[in-house]
């Protein structure tokens, strides 16, 4: 067992287990640290699949800004136990049978996925690196980039909407 | 493209003309203005002259249904634009924000109707979906608009998350990991578990969009908590732009496996029309019965996504044309009531005449009755459906649930017509009644003469 593999092992483990844990903490500020943990394991897969630009860009934007500003959001609510809604019986079963049937059919359809041509290229795979990545959003997906940039600013006039008096 | 780059100019245009002019009238004739632009932009590149020479990379794509399909919903909205563009401006004091969005709104729609990726389909579906949660919850004051906004955006990231986990499994299930919807098509191969699962998530997220049971929660109460204003825009062009994307995208991908999806579409589609129907006749508001009743016409829509052959794609812009100019008539003479309820249009017909007659005409294009457009767009998804000679019963159960739909269009009538009572309206003018009327001729017309849209389809020539 090489170093590589001994890593994505351990990263993905680690992955599973901190996800479980944002679901299952009672205290939203421990889920939210958590899923800081999460981010920062799949910054680690980025890496081993040699994309270090999208490491970088995961670690900064999600696991440091994006998580920061939820914290902040979830101290400002201040929830606690004594606030917190009771859910219905029920309500709590079909969650159950539902969140599991989708289990069930994706467990079943990644089992059979046919994977033997499209192994991961760890280490020596070139498309994370930041010049093909350039080069391929300013090329092939120059018109995408562009209009995502039309959903942003009306984001923004949203946030405006919302937030002036 | 011309439509996309118009919209998204005019979208920047609006939002500094809240800045600079002081007057709501001047900022409502620059929306109308940019309307009228584009829809000439959009008719031009019908015609074959294009604005704008970029190279897409083949992402997006346009043709004559698509191009069509964005003349009804710019036409749509023009109309609405010119019904109820002074009631836009009572949401709230942004005024120009509110247009801005719209425009972007309209941005979303002529990408949708020409997307040849999942990725263009994903950032169109965003950039329709986004500037709605904000026009759900405009009227700050209401809390019930903010309970509709948050819970239209909980709901909407939500389906928006589903159908990313459904794009992500179809670029994994594909030979050489492809977003390209032509390259999806897997011809006469047995698709495997994996691609199932893309398509089925897929699916889901796009039912959720046009609002198809059992997935259409959200619909009553956002329908009921957004300004009407922005109620009657969404329940009319946003949801059939869903539909043409529903429908581009099931076509160009995965018609080859029809018989893989079709029993699950069809069983969508039973269950749109019988909750939509059955709950729209006990509603006490004409604005959650309309509700109510846009999900029941997404129900008689979602039989050109079961068929998808040349006469469900006529029918669709038949019946997008039909169902939104009238729903855009009813909501303006709706916004205009005080009282939103059924007894609230009791003896309209004796104060107004006008506005009851053209009410009338537009409930009997809604219910299905001849000589009005919704009768034709009804028979063109049904003689559909029967072209394909499977799910007779789906179709002797669609025109039971349009008899019981008949029932609740006709209670307003009958409000109107034959109970006493003083409606009470808010002042209108002339020129609205105008435009009504307009609007309830071309209803009949294209009823009496659907070939004229029909043709439009065949006669277009993008290449000039």
């Amino acid at each position: 067992m090489s170093t590589t593999h001994f890593l994505f092992w351990f990263l993905s483990v680690l992955a599973i287990f901190s996800a479980i844990m944002v679901v299952v903490s009672k205290n939203p500020v421990h889920s939210v640290l958590w899923l800081i943990i999460v981010f920062i394991t799949i910054s680690g897969h980025y890496i081993l699949m040699n994309a270090q630009f999208l490491f970088i860009v995961n670690l900064i934007v999600y696991a440091g800004a994006i998580m920061v500003l939820f914290l902040y959001v979830i101290m400002l609510m201040d929830l606690n136990a004594d606030s917190e809604p009771q859910k219905n019986k029920w309500l709590k079963i079909a969650g159950v049978i539902g969140g599991g049937a989708l289990l069930l059919v994706l467990v079943a359809a990644l089992k059979d996925a046919d994977i033997k041509n499209q192994l991961a290229q760890t280490g020596s795979g070139q498309i994370g690196l930041i010049h093909n990545l350039g080069m391929a959003l300013f090329n092939d997906y120059v018109v995408p980039f562009e209009i995502s940039s039309i959903l942003f600013l009306s984001a923004m006039v949203g946030a405006v909407v919302i937030g002036k008096k | 493209m011309n439509a996309i780059i118009i919209t998204a100019v005019w979208g920047a245009v609006m939002m500094f003309s809240g800045i600079i002019f002081k007057k709501n009238d001047t900022i409502r004739f620059t929306a109308i203005l940019g309307l009228l632009l584009l829809l000439i932009g959009n008719i031009m590149e019908m015609r074959g002259s294009r604005l704008f020479d970029i190279d897409v990379h083949n992402m997006l794509y346009f043709e004559s249904f698509g191009l069509l399909f964005n003349s009804i919903a710019f036409g749509s909205t023009l109309f609405y634009f010119l019904l109820s563009a002074k009631d836009i401006e009572k949401v709230g004091t942004n005024v120009g924000e509110y247009f801005a969005l719209i425009f972007f709104v309209l941005c979303g729609v002529s990408i949708i109707s020409s997307f040849n990726t999942l990725l263009m389909l994903f950032l169109g579906i965003e950039i329709l979906s986004i500037p709605l949660y904000i026009l759900t919850g405009s009227d700050k004051r209401d809390l019930k608009s903010n309970e509709a906004s948050l819970k239209y955006l909980l709901m909407g990231s939500f389906s928006t998350g589903l159908m990313l986990l459904g794009i992500a499994f179809l670029y994994g299930a594909s030979e050489k990991g492809t977003f390209f919807i032509d390259d999806l098509a897997i011809g006469k191969a047995v698709a495997s578990p994996l691609f199932i699962v893309g398509l089925i998530l897929l699916m889901v997220s796009m039912a959720f969009k046009v609002s198809a049971a059992p997935f259409h929660f959200w619909t009553p109460d956002v329908y009921d908590g957004a300004p009407t204003v922005f109620t009657s825009f969404m329940a009319t062009i946003v949801k059939a732009a869903a539909f043409i994307a529903f429908i581009r995208l099931f076509h160009d991908s995965f018609n080859d496996i029809k018989p893989d999806w079709q029993i699950f579409i069809a069983i969508i589609t039973a269950a749109t029309l019988l909750i939509g129907n059955l709950t729209a006749v006990f509603q006490q508001s004409v604005k959650r019965m309309l509700a109510y009743s846009s999900i029941a016409q997404a129900g008689f829509m979602l039989f050109a996504l079961l068929t998808l052959n040349s006469t469900s794609q006529e029918g669709i812009l038949l019946y997008t044309a039909a169902y939104s100019i009238a729903t855009i008539g009813i909501f303006a003479i709706l916004i205009k009531m005080k009282d939103y309820t059924f007894d609230g249009f009791n003896g309209l017909a004796k104060h107004q005449p006008v506005l009851a007659a053209v009410n009338t005409i537009f409930l009997l294009s809604l219910a299905g009755i001849p000589l009005t457009a919704g009768f034709f767009a009804k028979y063109y998804m049904l003689a559909a459906v029967l072209q394909t000679g499977k799910f007779l019963w789906l179709v002797i159960f669609a025109i039971l649930c349009a008899a019981v739909s008949v029932y609740y269009y006709f209670r307003v009538i009958q409000a109107m017509y034959f109970k006493e009572g003083a409606a009470q309206i808010h002042e209108t003018s002339p020129t609205f009644k105008a435009l009504l009327i307009i609007i309830a001729i071309i209803v009949i017309l294209l009823g009496i003469f659907p070939q004229w849209l029909i043709d439009t389809l065949y006669n277009i020539n993008i290449y000039g």
